[in-house]
């Protein structure tokens, strides 16, 4: 199984199969346990990959997806700089006051605004612009903010499913095939509207039609003056002009043959052009350094680490021997082999990191492209791990990135959400996405 | 030199069950920035300042970790900042004293007791080392006449 072309030498005799398979469990443990920053374990099993002379450097090179890796940073680039135009609270404020800040009316236009810009932005960044908003303004409207930030935990994972941007899984499940935003947008975006909605009902039956406030509260909601977020009106424009150059890119960039990452840096290039152009060179300087600055870097590395031990494990064919092992559980039926991907991606993404499981499956599935008869079959697989995957972020606090983040601003506002209750709310729900996520792909696939 | 030299080791200090409202019109009556707070046994638990009347006054997610730093919407009147005084001043000022003040011992050089007045802009504590009795407080006014004094 051992690749001679990939690998440098196996030290003390040990079986690169178990060698690799060993390091990649221990990986895992140590991310789920998170006594350690899971970038650190990340970069140190993959550093052992090599030194264990599973890889050579130059292999373990060839594994990262720089494709993942320049997406990423560019659309954090992106972000960064847009959200000091103030154009986010601005959302926030205009949808609140459209629904004249009535308590049910802010949790779902508060949803909207949170799916619509977690299926263009980054989910993390998305959460950590909209809970500071919404804790405004539950505090002002005396209500209490747990069902808010709730439903926005739900809403930021359901609509970073819906396109190749939204959700990190997306983006690795986009790189490694051939798939672009405008096929994630059309098989995906149609159920994501639908769960949402769905989504909304039971949130509606335990608390929504329970909230109630104050007319008065409402009147000092009605008060914010959106047009004032905006602090940089100069900025606002120069980024919705790049954004929807980026859009459009994403969506043309198919045809023409450019990645995704090229469009994003390319994006996130212009924009620090037009940003700091008419500024003098000291102020230039400050101003790239502070946009680096909000480049997730921890995130990346976690990235390179774990495409490293990925591919590692996948050079010794312990992945293709596990898909073989599923593939005769499933009886080689595709329907049955892609609703299993389905939930056991959405049970095992609510327990630990959907990311270096995504980075997992992807080899897997693609292992499975000469039983389906071709790559082109496998498409209904990749959609049933990308629904699996980020839908199943919802199934607990630790599901997903911006969970935490979100319950950190609860923490801070006197309104802990805990683990277990809110794990029991969140689960059937998730569940229910699930449930809903099967008969779409049943119907529509199969 | 050091910190016992420019401390005033009488200050004036706060019960963690004093009110909010009793307090508040205590520091502004007499232009206090900062007072400590002790409890019965003289043991430091943190001061009460006009910061902390800021605090009370602004939104509670301006104020947090990574909270919302883009106010600019928001158009308050003084009667608004005065009503939601109003809503807290009859809590002790425990809920609110700020806990996370640098302090010195008597014993810290006096240079480092400056450089952290200075970073840190506000009256320093002075503690007995080894527990948490309070021995004094530094401010810029005992640190400026004890220097023109010299």
């Amino acid at each position: 199984m051992h690749n001679p072309e990939l690998a440098t030498q196996i030290i003390f005799g040990i079986d690169p199969v178990w060698y690799a398979g060993s390091l990649f469990v221990l990986t895992y443990l140590m991310i789920m346990t998170e006594r350690l920053n899971r970038a650190v374990v990340a970069i140190s099993a993959a550093c052992l990959m090599i030194i264990g002379g599973v890889l050579t450097q130059q292999a373990a090179f060839q594994g990262v997806d720089f494709n993942t890796l320049g997406l990423l940073t560019g659309m954090m680039m992106i972000v960064g700089i847009t959200k000091n135009s103030g154009v986010f609270q601005f959302l926030a404020i205009w949808s609140v006051k459209r629904v004249n800040a009535d308590p049910w009316g802010v949790l779902v236009m508060l949803v909207l605004v949170t799916a619509v810009l977690s299926a263009f932005l980054d989910n993390v960044t998305t959460v950590l612009l909209i809970a500071p908003v919404t804790l405004l303004i539950t505090d002002t409207l005396k209500v209490n903010a747990y069902p808010y930030l709730f439903s926005e935990i739900f809403a930021s994972n359901i609509g970073g499913t819906a396109t190749l941007i939204g959700d990190p899984p997306n983006i690795m499940i986009g790189s490694a095939t051939s798939l672009g935003f405008n096929d994630f947008i059309i098989n995906l975006a149609p159920i994501v509207v639908v769960i949402l909605a769905v989504t909304l009902v039971p949130i509606y039956l335990i608390w929504g039609r329970r909230i109630k406030t104050d007319p008065a509260l409402q009147e000092r909601v009605m008060k914010y003056r959106e047009r004032d977020a905006i602090k940089d009106p100069r900025l606002l424009k120069q980024s919705l002009l790049v954004l929807a150059l980026v859009m459009f890119g994403f969506i043309q960039g198919h045809s023409l043959q450019l990645q995704p990452a090229t469009v994003a840096m390319f994006g996130a290039a212009m924009l620090l052009v037009l940003h700091i152009l008419p500024k003098p060179a000291n102020k230039q300087s400050e101003l790239v350094h502070t946009t680096f600055c909000d480049v997730e870097w921890t995130t990346l590395f976690f990235f390179i680490g774990l495409f490293i031990v990925v591919y590692g494990v996948e050079t010794t064919g312990i992945l293709e021997q596990v898909a073989h092992k599923v593939l005769s559980l499933t009886g080689g039926d595709r329907a049955t082999t892609a609703i299993t991907i389905l939930w056991v991606s959405a049970v095992a993404s609510a327990i630990v990191d959907n990311i270096p499981f995504v980075a997992t499956m992807i080899p897997l599935i693609k292992s499975m492209a000469v039983s389906f008869g071709g790559i082109q079959e496998l498409q209904p697989l990749w959609w049933s791990l990308a629904l699996g995957s980020c839908l199943g972020g919802n199934g607990s606090l630790v599901g997903a990135s911006a969970n935490l983040i979100v319950a950190g601003f609860a923490e801070r506002s006197g309104q802990r959400i805990r683990f277990l209750p809110f794990m029991l709310g969140a689960f059937p729900l998730m569940l229910l996405s699930i449930l809903i996520s099967s008969f779409y792909l049943h119907w529509r696939y199969f | 030199m050091n910190a016992a030299a420019v401390m005033d080791p009488h200050p004036t200090v706060l019960k963690p069950t004093d009110k909010i409202s009793t307090a508040a019109r205590f520091i502004m009556e007499n232009r206090y920035r900062n007072l400590p707070v002790v409890d019965d046994e003289g043991c430091y638990l943190g001061v009460f300042g006009v910061n902390c009347l800021l605090k009370l006054v602004l939104p509670k997610p301006v104020l947090m970790e990574k909270g919302l730093k883009n106010i600019s919407f928001i158009h308050e009147s003084l009667e608004d900042l005065h009503n939601r005084f109003r809503e807290i001043e009859d809590q002790d000022i425990s809920v609110c004293m700020n806990t996370d003040i640098a302090t010195v011992r008597p014993d810290t050089p006096l240079l480092e007791t400056l450089l952290l007045l200075h970073d840190t802009r506000t009256s320093i504590p002075v503690l007995e080392p080894g527990s948490c009795k309070l021995l004094g407080m530094i401010s810029y006014w005992d640190v400026g006449k004890h220097i023109l004094s010299a």
